[in-house]
């Protein structure tokens, strides 16, 4: 299973829902998935793609949040995890693309390539997680009923060959519009 | 029971009357007035905990991304663990949170390990953009962070309050015995 195949699944499995992506390869493949306005594309702040997920996830609590994290990402604010732990939103799917390295820096191995196990972390924090290796399996974990708040999708780097819009403050109108919260509505109501 | 100092209430009372009905928070000595007064007198406020202030700033930019009117409660040392989610999430995607920032390291401080970070503060503010005005006085509190969330909200910008310590330690700390 390719990042892109494992991102495919995601955006299936996501429907008309929020996905929030971790800052390069991974927010590379969910653009090359399918561009369309729910998906927010970090262009920095390596490491908080699940906090803002789990912003989002407090903030609608009616919406199925995803985020599309990678796993030198989340190592980078592994505390996000025991905030999740402890709030448990039962709206918020993680998908942890772990392919072992910084692919977006060249491909220097991470410790998950050296048995770091993102799953057992998370249940260190008492999350429910599970690991996977095929599409079927994703697939299945995405659309069942079993819900772990975090998949660690063993995938293979699948080098990217398209960009999301570089303009941040578009992205951000099209998402904030797209989910149900338009700025200038929120603006009008900061007025009255 | 200690009594809950002024600036502390002003400061609820201020981010309520903004709007602000999300707070994200790091706790420290000073903000934990604040942290009680919120559960006690403004029960609809929600308060997340973040492991760190980094993160706090994520979960803020989510809130934010989802309807709410967000606020970040932060230690000064704190902010310097933000600075990369400040700088290339919540300025460019043009976030507004409003910022609380409990000083160390200004005037009254007793701890050498805080005062490089504290002393840095407003320089490192103005240096990314975030306007920013400290509380001069206890009567000033919710005056000051109802300004800084008009800023915020207003110009899709963070905006910081900087309680300074002579404001959250008004007695002067008692030192380690010379003896």
């Amino acid at each position: 299973m390719t990042r892109l195949e494992a991102t495919r699944l995601v955006l299936t499995a996501a429907g008309d829902a929020p996905v929030v992506a971790s800052l390069g390869h991974p927010a590379y493949d969910l653009f090359a998935a399918g561009d369309r306005p729910q998906n927010f594309y970090t262009w920095g702040s390596m490491g908080m793609a699940s906090s803002i997920g789990l912003g989002i996830a407090l903030a609608k609590p009616a919406a199925r949040v995803f985020v599309v994290d990678g796993d030198g990402a989340l190592l980078m604010n592994l505390g996000s995890l025991a905030t999740i732990g402890l709030l448990k939103p039962p709206n918020l799917t993680i998908v942890v693309m772990d392919n072992g390295e910084y692919a977006t820096t060249g491909g220097q191995a991470t410790p998950t390539a050296h048995g770091a196990d993102l799953e057992a972390a998370a249940r260190a924090m008492r999350l429910d997680a599970a690991t996977v290796r095929t599409e079927d399996d994703l697939g299945a974990l995405l659309a069942g009923g079993r819900r772990p708040i975090v998949i660690v999708a063993k995938v293979a780097e699948s080098a990217p060959t398209a960009k999301p819009p570089l303009d941040c403050v578009f992205i951000k109108q099209r998402f904030m519009a797209a989910i149900g919260n338009p700025e200038e509505a929120a603006d009008a109501a900061g007025r009255a | 029971m200690s009594e809950r100092p002024a600036w502390a209430a002003g400061v609820c009372a201020g981010l309520h009357a903004a709007g602000c009905r999300d707070a994200v928070y790091v706790p420290d000595n000073p903000l934990s007035h604040v942290l009680a007064e919120m559960r006690e007198r403004y029960r609809d406020v929600r308060l997340t905990l973040a492991t760190r202030e980094e993160e706090a700033f994520g979960i803020a930019a989510g809130l934010y991304l989802g309807g709410r009117r967000p606020a970040v409660l932060v230690q000064s040392s704190g902010l310097g663990n933000s600075l990369n989610a400040v700088t290339s999430l919540v300025i460019p995607y043009q976030i507004p949170i409003v910022i609380i920032v409990s000083m160390r390291g200004d005037i009254g401080e007793w701890n050498a390990a805080q005062v490089p970070m504290g002393r840095a503060m407003r320089p490192i503010l103005d240096a990314i953009g975030i306007p920013h005005a400290a509380i001069e006085s206890p009567a000033d509190a919710e005056r000051i962070v109802r300004l800084a969330a008009s800023t915020a909200f207003g110009t899709r910008m963070p905006a910081a309050c900087l309680v300074p310590r002579r404001i959250t330690s008004p007695a002067a700390p008692r030192m380690p015995s010379a003896s």
